[in-house]
């Protein structure tokens, strides 16, 4: 038993609405890629939400590295070592790349330390660099994903929360963005994903939880979901229940 | 690391999915009491008889005042409240119809109870083009542009000569003896708040209503379900200021005076918003009792504290915590938890 | 020539002090997406600060400036605790929030209405009343200092802005809430902040104010259109455009007074407004639909 995050039977939803995550659990080992599928409404993006602290959890524990998260708030939960980042919209449009990545390491004292990172990460993502005096806003679908996910990196965080990274881009760009996010496993960052596309994000993954109606119905191994006829049928657009 | 499959199958699954969205969805309360409307406008049919008895002018004047209220904030309600696009520019088609029909009186001898209606329509058509050009914004946006079309019409009527300009026009005052006077606008009053309550009633369910409602909920979604939004929010304005319109014409005889400074100021436009919003935006009874409430309420204040600047004070604070603890209005709020009294239930 | 020359002057100068009343605004619309309605009736309450201070203590406006834009900000926190921090998860946020802030303006009317009356004041420290002269020209001192100290003041909150680190969270707060906010931003302190500041420069304007134009409680109602046109024009949250569109459209009011007549004058503002509706349909902020 190694884990990194453990998620039990969470509870919550948005302001005093009905609760869209009723007895959510996920448990998370460091180095992994752990991707999270289930149909529209099942309550993944809200699950990240509540790990995130941008919702309050009504019920159940969020524990990471033995430290119980309930009730921080984000910016205590980002220090932490836990990052998020939302759908689509989760960059600066009217700032360049450089103060966007500056905005990445908000939280660090180090103004020094900080430029050498951004540095760092300009040299790492080429396509970056070029842009680096260009507002974000103006650039392509997949550049600014590209962005936002090597924006976390400034912070060098220990889990990083992707909620569909792959959403609205072309298919080559997606598998870029796949990349990505292989390579930022590779260098020790645990990786926890969201994915519509679930037969992609799966197979991309090591670890596979199944989310639905506000609750975790399976979690195993990614393969071992994969070749589940039960969740083929349900989730991966196998031939339909009866 | 163990491995929780847990032990499930895809009807079981299916089955509580149904169960979950079952437990999401509200019930609504359907019943409605329809005579309450009704037997109040048999009352307020037969209040006058109380001349016969003594001089109860006070109490006519403050129906007729409320009923002006309930007129012009059910009208606002058909594009405020159905629509969602919120008004504080409403003053305008008050100051349309009033003046439209004043000076036809001032200049024929035509009693503006005669012209009414087609002082509305007057204010339709000009409600009409205005939306055109201001509709095209919603939100915030919205909000201001009629704040500066309240700006702009003060601006025009002040310097306009041929309606008296700052100073107004004088009406000529009604040969009938003083127990009496007020009866013609009284009755006339209350038949076009009658009318526009009715109108409110019918409009929330039509296809139109419906088309409205759900504009304000989600106008790309409207518009893609083939709603042609662009003309129902037109026709909305068109018709909100129909209902201003009139009781502006109504009001301007019942007063003898046209004036910029009684018509065109933003107290009237802010208690058309006040009285729907705290009655209970989008429903039909709303108006009715918001308009009944903020005029009791403008009563005591002015009783209590004369001064204007405290009025404004006080209405000022009344919306301010009607908006905070009250979002929904009275007939809202009572509606969602379930305590409507029937008799306010005229949905 | 000379005429042409000394309107513009005049224009200029007055659009110096239009822009700080603006650019408060601006700025709390850009950060909490606030439509402050009681922007202009704060304004007011401010000048009536530096009257107070002129009339009893004998302060100088100017020298006031700083202390009536800190007792504003204070107030501004205060408000914003009580009546909008509560608002931000309605669904109706903006719309709400224009309500809220219009019913505020009714009570800041009241109140100083209730305290002060509504007579016509203005301060009048020597230099509100006299002016430098340059051949035929005239500047208006009070209007010229006026107008270089709202400068200043942009500049210095332009800087702040763009530089320091609070401005850094500020820019992105205004641009996505969210993303600030999972970037470890304590956006509901940034929030406060930028109101807070919003409404200090309402103050700051008001001091400004108080030599520069005679004012009265009720006086906010023709300001609010005005005030809008600037910053609307402007693009709302952009203070440098609130600048801009301040000294150019009171130029333009400027011309319109001294050629047609004052009466339309004020006209030209909202004229302004119903310009830019009809050239901009996408909405005077570019709100998304579902914003509001």
């Amino acid at each position: 038993m190694s884990e990194l995050l453990q998620v039990t039977n969470i509870t919550a939803g948005y302001g005093d609405g009905p609760a869209i995550l009723d007895g959510a659990h996920l448990t998370v080992e460091p180095g992994k890629v752990h991707c999270i599928i289930g149909p529209n409404g099942a309550g993944k993006s809200t699950l990240m939400k509540a790990i995130c602290g941008m919702l309050t959890i009504r019920k159940g524990d969020v524990i990471f590295k033995g430290k119980r998260l309930n009730g921080m708030r984000p910016d205590q939960i980002l220090r932490e070592g836990i990052c998020f980042v939302p759908q689509e919209r989760a960059l600066f449009p009217k700032m360049t790349v450089r103060e966007n990545l500056r905005m990445g390491g908000f939280i660090l004292n180090d103004q020094k330390e900080l430029e050498r990172r951004i540095d760092g990460i300009l040299e790492r993502f080429p396509i970056l660099r070029e842009r680096a005096d260009q507002h974000a806003g103006t650039m392509s679908g997949g550049q600014q994903q590209t962005l936002a996910m090597a924006r976390t990196l400034i912070i060098k965080p220990a889990i990083v929360m992707l909620d569909e990274p792959s959403l609205g881009l072309a298919p080559k760009v997606i598998q870029e963005m796949f990349d990505i996010m292989k390579m930022m496993s590779a260098e020790g960052v645990t990786v926890l994903l969201v994915e519509q596309n679930a037969l992609m994000g799966l197979k991309n993954s090591d670890w596979g939880v199944v989310l639905d109606l506000g609750r975790t119905l399976f979690e195993g191994p990614a393969e071992m979901i994969l070749s589940d006829p039960r969740i083929q049928e349900l989730y991966l657009g196998g031939k339909k229940a009866a | 690391m163990t491995v929780t499959l847990q032990q499930s199958t895809t009807s079981g699954v299916l089955e509580a999915r149904r169960l979950h969205n079952e437990k999401l969805a509200r019930k609504a309360d359907q019943t409605r009491a329809a005579w309450f409307p009704l037997a109040l406008m048999a009352v307020l049919v037969a209040l006058p008889l109380l001349q016969l008895t003594g001089n109860y002018n006070y109490v006519l004047h403050m129906v007729l005042f409320t009923a002006s209220y309930v007129a012009m904030a059910s009208g606002w309600n058909i594009l405020g409240g159905f629509a969602g696009y919120i008004s504080l520019g409403h003053a305008v088609f008050f100051a349309i119809g009033g003046y439209f029909s004043g000076m036809i009186l001032a200049r024929f001898g035509v009693s503006t109870i005669v012209t009414a209606p087609l002082a509305g329509l007057v204010a339709a058509v000009i409600g009409y083009l205005i939306g055109m050009v201001t509709l095209k914004v919603r939100g915030p946006s919205f909000i201001i542009s009629s704040i500066a079309l309240l700006m702009i019409a003060r601006i025009l009527f002040d310097n306009w000569e041929f309606v008296g300009g700052a100073n107004g026009v004088t009406l000529p005052v009604t040969s009938l003896p003083v127990l009496w006077a007020k009866i013609p606008y009284y009755y006339a009053m209350l038949a076009i708040a009658a009318f526009s309550v009715w109108a409110s009633y019918r409009i929330k369910h039509s296809k139109f209503g419906l088309g409205l409602r759900a504009i304000s909920k989600d106008e790309i979604k409207a518009e893609s379900a083939g709603i042609d939004t662009r003309f129902y929010k037109v026709m909305a304005f068109a018709l909100s200021a129909f209902f201003v319109g009139m009781a502006g014409a109504v009001w301007g005889e019942y007063i003898t005076y046209l004036r910029p400074n009684i018509f065109l100021i933003m107290p009237i436009a802010v208690n058309l918003v006040l009285m729907a919003i705290l009655g209970g935006k989008g429903t039909v009874a709303g108006p009715v009792i918001g308009a009944v409430l903020i005029v009791a309420l403008n009563e005591l204040f002015v009783a209590m504290m004369g001064a204007s600047e405290l009025n404004i004070l006080g209405t000022g604070l009344v919306m301010a915590l009607g908006l905070i603890f009250f979002p929904l209005g009275l007939v809202g709020t009572l509606a969602r938890r379930g305590k409507l009294p029937r008799v306010l239930n005229w949905d | 020539m000379a005429e042409i020359l000394q309107i513009l002057i005049l224009g200029l100068a007055l659009g110096g002090v239009i822009a700080l009343m603006g650019s408060g605004l601006s700025l709390v619309f850009g950060v909490m997406r606030i439509v402050n309605l009681a922007h202009p009736s704060l304004i007011i309450a401010g000048a009536y600060i530096t009257y107070w201070a002129f009339k009893l203590l004998g302060v100088d406006p100017i020298v006031m400036l700083p202390v009536a834009s800190v007792i504003m900000a204070a107030i501004g926190v205060l408000l914003y605790r009580l009546m909008l921090e509560r608002q931000t998860k309605s669904a109706k946020y903006s719309e709400m929030t224009v309500l809220l802030t219009f019913a505020l303006a009714m009570v800041v009317e009241g109140a100083l209405g209730g305290l002060f009356t509504n007579t016509q004041r203005i301060v009048s420290p020597d230099y509100a009343t006299d002016a430098f002269f340059i051949g035929d020209l005239f500047i208006p001192k009070g209007q010229l200092y006026a107008g270089i100290v709202s400068l200043t003041i942009i500049v210095g909150l332009t800087l702040f802005l763009k530089y320091s680190r609070l401005g850094y969270a500020i820019r992105a707060t205004t641009q996505n809430r969210e993303a600030a906010e999972l970037l470890g931003v304590n956006v509901n302190f940034i929030s406060v902040l930028a109101f807070a500041i919003g409404i200090g420069l309402a103050g700051a304007a008001g001091s400004l104010v108080s030599f520069v134009f005679s004012f009265f409680p009720a006086k906010h109602g023709e300001w609010i259109a005005m005030l809008m046109s600037v910053v609307v024009l402007g693009g709302m949250g952009s203070i440098l455009g609130t600048v801009v569109a301040a000294l150019f459209l009171s130029v333009i009011a400027a011309f319109v007074g001294a050629w047609i007549g004052a009466t339309w004058s004020t006209l030209t503002f909202f004229v302004a407004l119903f310009l830019i509706l009809l050239v901009r349909p996408q909405g005077l902020f570019g709100e998304k639909p579902e914003m509001a």
